[in-house]
């Protein structure tokens, strides 16, 4: 692999405006579908989508490019990236139901960045996703209704909170496995939603309401934000504080990645036995991957609750917890863009689809069978591990 | 007490064999293609459906109705699961068979919601509950007092039969014995001649028939049926199957037992039992494989290198 990309390096220009160009074309795809309003243009885009995938497919070398351009030129395309979400709500101005589907999806990729530790790394299946999200959103909300508790205060406590859940999972991880263990955390997350449901203090089924907007230097994040003169709705905040989030865990996802622990994951992943054999601690490394996906999910969980400010069980169930899953299978095992792109696909997927009005959910289930069935491995395929300076 | 003793025994079994048959299907699924099909408990519960709309055609079509012929449309309900079942086997879950099993599993839990959206569209107003008709009323006997109804006399007898039926079917007929040899080892299997295509679909058939059937008695029971049933039928039967042992068909019986047994004792006992009854079933599901990783009647896997 290394030799392949440093026989055909691309120059600096050319791959600063290789890395260039294709962040902005992105950024107007994403555009696109987000403004896209009516069945054809929906499926136009996404055909889009299909026949630029399939040229990658069969061309495997313009991936190649891109991806040596962008390891050419980092700091150009840090800088882009940077300049493209900063700027994005103000390309989308005062539509706010496109900046609110921008912050829902930035939620789910940090979920499924955080699920990726265990499904993508380490194979370990886990559908309690959606009850750590549920109970770092339930755990914040609580204390910042009842006692009165600042955002950013809320927000350690409910990862801690979640943490030690995670851990909690982690414990019959240590014996089952496979289907099993599937089952294990299929049973907490039933368990977590359905105690949400009936105990008194979490307002049962009805939920929590009236769950104050942060502040941050004496701005509230309710109020409208003015930058320059500019005006952006109230959402703009939230926006800025998920798409931070999602910074921070794309750091953590690759910081994990490179080190001794992603590196224990990826050996638990080909072959436990070998794993044990070399002296990983399993049981340890198992129950570290369910703690750090408690952690990161935790953080989305208290961001969704301060942003919609009315948190209910129906918004933590089991099919939460699956869609989570699909997004890291769609979007490509162990690969952290793979899982963003899948998160966002499939979140703003369903929302466009409701051009079908009543049919969408059928469809839905239909895309997602389908691409299993197509591409298996997922849009970008879990990248080989390369070492030392290669990189 | 004795009284309600005897009540909650009662009840206990019914919805004890409900589950059993629906577990069965699990399990004989995973046993032969090794692939949770999750959206079995969505195909259980077609059948209500399918029974409903088939009395009606038969009402409007020969202008008959009635007991006999509620039975015929649940006859044809259940056949017609069966056949759902190998086409669903045919079209989506063979080509997971050699997938990671949790890409199966999303499958079919995708496929589960393709389902219930098609009962939802294609049934006259779909989204609402429909009334089902008790398969069998009137009491059959008395015991300390409580009356047992023939429902529960059907749902008993019913379960053992096919349980009986199955056994038969799996030890005694070459076809069984197909079923088995091919969920021993697959390829083996092969190697001796067995084409794996059929023993798939005699699986999915069966397996799918017999959901039918918990499916049926389910509607029964509770007297209505609504598309979305097949969400908690299917988790319910899944972690029946799984704490049972999956791939084991007295592991299945056991585990539906258990299952509709801490459900009963949660109504019974506990305050607010009902709506907690959930939460009990699932932590002795935790619970159970803490303690026994690979249920309580599967084998112990030796992982060997």
């Amino acid at each position: 692999m290394s030799t392949h990309t440093s026989a055909e390096l691309p120059g600096l220009g050319q791959a600063a405006f290789v890395a260039v160009s294709i962040q902005l074309l992105s950024a107007a795809f994403l555009y696109l579908i987000l403004k896209a309003e009516g069945g054809w243009q929906v499926i136009g885009l996404l055909a889009l989508l299909g026949a630029g995938f399939y040229l990658i497919e069969k061309r495997p070398q313009i991936a190649d490019v891109v991806t040596a351009s962008f390891s050419r030129v980092p700091v150009v395309a840090l800088i882009t990236a940077v300049a493209v979400v900063l700027l994005f709500p103000f390309a989308v101005g005062n539509n706010t139901y496109v900046l609110h589907l921008l912050i829902v999806a930035q939620l789910y990729a940090v979920l499924a960045l955080a699920l990726n530790f265990q499904l993508g790394s380490a194979n370990i299946p886990n559908f309690a996703t959606g009850a750590s999200y549920g109970i770092g959103a339930y755990v914040s909300a609580l204390l910042a209704i009842n006692f009165g508790l600042s955002f950013w205060l809320t927000l350690p406590a409910a990862a801690i909170a979640a943490t030690l859940f995670g851990f909690l999972i982690g414990i019959p991880s240590m014996r089952t496995r496979d289907t099993y263990l599937a089952l294990v955390t299929i049973a907490f997350g039933v368990v977590v939603q359905q105690l949400l449901n009936n105990f008194t203090w979490t307002g049962g089924p009805n939920g929590l309401v009236g769950i104050p907007a942060p502040s941050l230097f004496g701005h509230s994040f309710a109020s409208p934000l003015v930058v320059f003169g500019w005006k952006l709705p109230s959402q703009a905040n939230f926006y800025y504080l998920s798409a931070l989030l999602v910074v921070v865990a794309i750091i953590t996802a690759h910081r994990l990645h490179s080190s001794r622990i992603g590196l224990a994951w990826n050996a638990l992943r080909a072959d436990e036995i070998a794993a044990r054999a070399q002296g990983i601690n399993v049981a340890w490394f198992k129950v570290l991957a369910f703690a750090v996906d408690a952690f990161l999910a935790a953080f989305a969980g208290t961001i969704y609750a301060f942003y919609v400010s009315y948190i209910s069980p129906d918004n933590f169930t089991f099919l939460v917890s699956v869609t989570i899953m699909t997004m890291v299978i769609v979007g490509g095992m162990d690969n952290i863009f793979g899982v963003i792109v899948g998160a966002f696909l499939l979140t703003i997927l369903p929302e466009k689809l409701r051009a079908f009005s009543d049919y969408r959910l059928l469809f839905f289930g239909i895309v997602i069978i389908a691409f299993l069935m197509i591409r298996p491995q997922g849009l970008f395929p879990q990248r080989i591990r390369s070492y030392g300076e290669s990189r | 007490m004795a009284e309600l003793f005897v009540q909650q025994l009662v009840n206990w079994v019914t919805l004890g064999c409900i589950y059993a048959l629906l577990a069965i299907g699990f399990s004989l699924i995973f046993g032969v293609l090794n692939v949770i099909h999750f959206s079995h408990g969505d195909v259980a519960m077609t059948s209500p459906f399918i029974a409903l709309a088939a009395a009606q055609a038969l009402a409007i079509a020969i202008g008959v109705s009635g007991p006999v012929w509620l039975t015929v449309a649940t006859c044809i309900a259940v056949f017609a699961v069966g056949l759902i079942g190998v086409i669903l086997d045919k079209v989506v879950i063979r080509r997971f068979r050699d997938a990671p099993a949790m890409m199966a599993l999303v499958a079919t839990v995708a496929l589960g919601i393709v389902i219930r959206e098609l009962i939802r569209h294609l049934y006259p107003q779909g989204s609402n509950p429909h009334a089902f008709p008790r398969l069998a009323s009137g009491v059959a006997l008395e015991i300390a007092g409580v009356q047992v109804g023939w429902f529960t006399l059907l749902v008993v007898s019913l379960t053992l039969v096919l349980v009986v039926l199955l056994f038969a079917f799996l030890r005694l007929t070459p076809l069984g014995l197909r079923i088995r040899a091919a969920s021993e080892d697959r390829i083996v299997a092969r190697m001796m001649g067995i084409r794996d295509t059929r023993v798939f679909r005699a699986t999915f058939f069966v397996a799918s028939a017999i959901g039918a059937i918990a499916g049926l008695l389910f509607a029964s029971y509770a007297g209505v049926t609504r598309f979305d049933f097949g969400v908690m039928a299917g988790l319910l039967g899944f972690s029946a199957a799984v704490i049972g042992g999956l791939g084991s068909m007295p592991g299945a019986i056991l585990g539906g037992l258990i299952i509709a047994g801490i459900e009963v004792l949660a109504q019974t006992f506990v305050p607010d039992g009902a709506s907690y009854r959930l939460v009990f079933v699932f932590l002795l599901v935790i619970g159970v494989l803490l303690f026994r990783p690979e249920g309580l009647l599967g084998r112990p896997v030796m992982v060997k290198v």
